[in-house]
C-alpha cells in the first residue's frame, strides 16, 4: 500500500464511483464492464462453454423431450378432438405408447450419461486441481443477489449487470427443475408402466413400516397409483410449458440470441453474451486462453482504455 | 420359336383354371322360403297405431354378408307358417334351434349355451325386478345387430382368446383342430374392436338418470365417467386395440358372465380379481389389484393428492408467469440498451442506449 508506485485500477471516466466498473486483468488491462457492447463475435460461438459429452446429452433430452410430449399430451388430453389426430399421425395408439417407452428410456439413459459425465469430469478436475466450485452448478447465496442485482440494473435502479460465473441463476433454476421434474416423471412413468412391480415395492415397504396404517385398509396402492398418474401429467405439463415458453425464448428468442444460438451444436459460447452473462467466466477464459488475452488488449488499445492510470498516494483512501 | 399347339393348349388349359378360380361361388341361398319375393321392395312397411313408420324391407346384401347369411328366414321367425303372413307379434327367440348344422357337428346350431350364460348374469331378468328395471335390461338383439357382424380383416388377434370364443357355442372337438391349422391363418375377427364395446356397455351405463332411478350404487352410477379417466379408458378413446376395455375386465371368454361385484361368480370378486388382472398384467399381485381402475377425480380422493394438485396448480402458474415476467423485463430492459434481435457483423449491440442508467 506505500508503495507509490503500485498499480492500482481506477477507471478514468465520471463514473469513477463505481469502482467494480472496471476489472483488471494482468497482462490485459482495465475491462469495462460493458465491453461486451463493443466485442466482436462470432454467432457460431468463440469461447469453450459445454464438453461434447454435454452437447450429446442435450440433443438426446432435445429430441426424446419433444418424442414425448407428441406422444404423452394427447393421451392426457384424450377426449379432446386433436388428440386422436395426433395420435393417429402417430401410427395408432398402440404404437405411440411404445414410442413414448423408447424416448423415456432413452432419456433415462441420458441422464445416467450426464450423471456419469459430472462425477468423472469432477474426479478428473480435482485430481489435476482444477476444480473449483465457482465453475459448477452447485448454488450459492451469490445467485440469489445476482437475482436482485439483475432485476435492479432491468429496472433501472443498478448501474451494471452482475458480474456472474460460468452458470448464472437461469441456469441453475432450469438445471435444478430439471433434476426435481426428472426424478418426479422417472419414478411416476415407471409406477405407470410396471403397475404391478411398483405395487409391490412400495406398499410392500410401507407395509413394513407403517404395520398399523395398512392394517386400517387404507388403499395404498391405489392412493400411489393416483398420485402417479397425477404427479407424471402435471409435471409433465409444466415441463412443456416453462420449456417451450421460457427456455427457449431464452436462447433462442430474445434479442442477441435470436433466431438460434449456435451453443448446443457447438459447444461454444458467444463473445458479447459470455462477457454480458458471465463476466466472471469470461475473466477464466482470459486467464486459460493466451488469444484471447490478445484480442481483448487489443480492443482496448483501440478504445483507448489500454493505459492503466497511475495513482498518487494521497488519493489512495478514498479509492479503498 | 413359334408357339406350337401343345404350348397353345397348355396356355388355354391355364387360362380356364384362372377363370375357374376368379369367379367366386355365389353365397349360398338362405332364402328358400322366397321371403324376399316381397321383401326386397324397399318400402315395404306400414305405419302402426302409434304412427310409427315401420320398414320391413331386407336388404338382400347386407344380409348375405350378417354371420347369419346361411340361416333361412323362418329358423328364426318361427311363427310364420303360411304366406301370406299373420302380423308378426312375438319376437324373435334366439333360443331356438336353426336348422343349420355347424362344423363337426351332428346336431343343429344353437345360442341356448349362451343364453343360459346370460340369463344368470346381472343383465338378466330377475324375478323380483321392477317393471322398470325389467324394461331397461338388454336382452340378445339389443346388443346384437346382425349388421354389426360383417366380416372386418384384423391383423393382430390373440390366438387363444380368439379360439375361446369360438367355443362358446362351437363344440370343441373338430373346430379346435380346424382353427389350429387352418382358420386361424384367415384372420378373420367377428368380434367388437374395444371402442365398439365401450360405446355398447356406455349407451346405458352412461346414462346417470336412468341407473340413479334403476337404484345402481354410486359407483355403478360414474362407472363409465371413471373408467374413461384412467390408463384403460384414455388409450381405448385413442384408438388403442390392445387395452382393456369393459368385458375384458367384467366379463370370462364367455363374454355373458357379467355379475355384480358382491357375486362370488363374478370376474371382479374379490376372491377372483386377481386372477382376471393376471390376463394382462402377468406379474399381478394382491397390491395391484387395489389400484383404482376406476379412478375418482382428484379433489374427491385423497386430501393428499387433492392437496398435490392445488400445488402443482399453483407452482405451475407461479413459475411460468415469473419467469416469463423475468424474461419480459429482461428484453424490454436490454432493447432499451441498444440490443437488435440478430447478431450480425460481429455484433448485436448495433442500436443506440435509449435510458439513463442511475449512477
Amino acid at each position: 500500500m506505500s508503495n507509490s508506485s503500485e498499480v492500482i485500477p481506477v477507471p478514468m471516466e465520471e463514473s469513477l464511483v463505481e469502482d467494480d466498473y472496471f476489472t483488471y486483468v494482468e497482462g490485459v488491462g482495465n475491462i469495462p464492464r460493458d465491453i461486451y457492447k463493443h466485442v466482436q463475435s462470432d454467432p457460431k460461438g468463440d469461447l469453450p462453454r459445454y464438453s461434447v459429452h454435454i452437447v450429446i446429452q442435450h440433443l438426446l433430452v432435445l429430441l426424446t423431450f419433444l418424442v414425448l410430449v407428441v406422444t404423452g399430451v394427447p393421451l392426457l388430453f384424450a377426449k379432446l378432438f386433436w388428440a386422436h389426430t395426433v395420435i393417429n399421425l402417430l401410427g395408432g395408439a398402440d404404437t405411440a405408447r411404445i414410442l413414448h417407452r423408447i424416448a423415456a428410456f432413452t432419456m433415462m439413459f441420458a441422464c445416467g450419461y450426464h450423471v456419469v459425465t459430472i462425477i468423472f469430469g469432477t474426479i478428473r478436475q480435482l485430481i489435476s486441481g482444477r476444480f473449483d466450485y465457482k465453475r459448477t452448478m452447485i448454488p450459492r447465496l451469490k445467485d440469489l443477489l445476482d437475482i436482485i442485482q439483475d432485476i435492479r440494473y432491468f429496472l433501472g435502479l443498478a448501474p451494471y449487470r452482475p458480474k456472474m460465473e460460468k452458470f448464472m441463476y437461469k441456469q441453475k433454476l432450469h438445471y435444478y427443475a430439471i433434476i426435481w421434474g426428472n426424478c418426479v416423471l422417472m419414478i411416476a412413468g415407471l409406477a405407470l408402466l410396471y403397475p404391478d412391480t411398483m405395487a409391490r415395492v412400495f406398499p410392500e415397504t410401507l407395509a413394513k413400516l407403517l404395520p398399523e396404517v395398512v392394517s386400517k385398509g387404507i388403499s395404498f396402492p391405489a392412493f400411489f397409483q393416483e398420485f402417479a398418474r397425477l404427479m407424471h401429467a402435471d409435471e409433465a405439463v409444466m415441463a412443456l410449458i416453462v420449456v417451450a415458453f421460457w427456455h427457449w425464448s431464452n436462447v433462442h428468442f430474445v434479442p442477441g440470441r435470436f433466431p438460434l444460438q449456435w451453443a448446443f451444436l457447438t459447444g461454444k459460447i458467444t463473445r458479447e453474451h459470455q462477457i454480458e452473462e458471465h463476466f466472471l467466466e469470461y475473466l477464466n477464459n482470459l486467464r486459460e486462453i493466451p488469444e484471447e488475452r490478445g484480442y481483448m488488449k487489443a480492443l482496448l488499445k483501440e478504445k483507448g482504455i489500454e493505459t492503466i492510470p497511475k495513482v498518487s498516494v494521497s488519493e489512495l483512501p478514498r479509492i479503498y | 420359336m413359334r408357339p406350337s399347339n401343345e404350348h397353345i393348349k397348355v396356355f388355354m388349359c391355364v387360362s380356364v383354371m384362372v377363370v375357374f378360380l376368379c369367379i367366386g361361388l355365389p353365397a349360398k341361398a338362405a332364402d328358400k322360403e322366397n321371403c324376399l319375393l316381397c321383401h326386397k321392395y324397399r318400402f315395404l312397411g306400414r305405419i302402426d297405431e302409434n304412427g310409427k313408420r315401420l320398414n320391413y324391407n331386407v336388404s338382400e346384401h347386407i344380409y348375405r354378408k350378417s354371420v347369419h347369411r346361411v340361416v333361412p328366414c323362418r329358423d328364426c321367425h318361427t311363427n310364420i307358417t303360411k304366406l301370406p303372413h299373420d302380423p308378426v307379434t312375438e319376437e324373435v327367440n334366439c333360443a331356438n334351434v336353426c336348422h343349420v348344422k355347424p362344423p363337426f357337428s351332428d346336431e343343429n346350431f344353437s345360442h341356448e349355451k349362451i343364453i343360459k350364460i346370460y340369463q344368470e348374469s346381472a343383465h338378466a331378468i330377475k324375478p323380483g325386478d321392477s317393471p322398470e328395471l325389467q324394461k331397461a335390461k338388454p336382452y340378445c338383439k339389443f346388443c346384437h345387430l346382425n349388421p354389426l357382424y360383417t366380416r372386418v380383416d384384423e391383423k393382430r388377434i390373440a390366438f387363444e382368446e380368439t379360439l375361446l370364443r369360438c367355443l362358446n357355442c362351437h363344440q370343441e372337438k373338430g373346430v379346435t383342430q380346424a382353427y389350429m391349422h387352418m382358420t386361424h391363418r384367415l384372420r378373420h375377427k367377428t368380434s367388437r374392436s374395444p371402442q365398439e364395446i365401450v360405446q355398447l356397455c356406455a349407451k346405458c351405463h352412461q346414462d346417470t338418470a336412468l341407473m340413479k332411478k334403476l337404484g345402481v350404487s354410486q359407483e355403478g352410477q360414474e362407472a363409465v365417467e371413471t373408467y374413461l379417466r384412467s390408463i384403460h379408458g384414455k388409450s381405448v378413446i385413442l384408438g388403442s386395440q390392445k387395452a382393456a376395455d369393459c368385458i375384458t375386465c367384467h366379463a370370462s371368454s364367455a363374454l355373458h358372465d357379467i355379475y355384480k361385484k358382491d357375486n362370488k361368480k363374478a370376474s371382479i370378486y374379490k376372491d377372483n380379481i386377481l386372477q382376471t388382472c393376471k390376463e394382462c398384467h402377468e406379474r399381478t399381485n394382491r397390491w395391484l389389484v387395489q389400484i383404482g381402475v376406476h379412478p375418482k377425480a382428484h379433489d374427491e380422493g385423497h386430501p393428499v393428492i387433492h392437496f398435490t394438485s392445488v400445488f402443482f396448480t399453483f407452482a405451475m402458474y407461479g413459475t411460468v408467469f415469473s419467469l416469463l415476467g423475468l424474461l419480459l423485463l429482461e428484453t424490454r430492459s436490454r432493447k432499451k440498451d441498444g440490443i437488435k434481435f440478430l447478431l450480425r457483423h460481429g455484433t448485436s449491440w448495433r442500436g443506440k442506449l435509449k435510458r439513463r442508467v442511475k449512477k
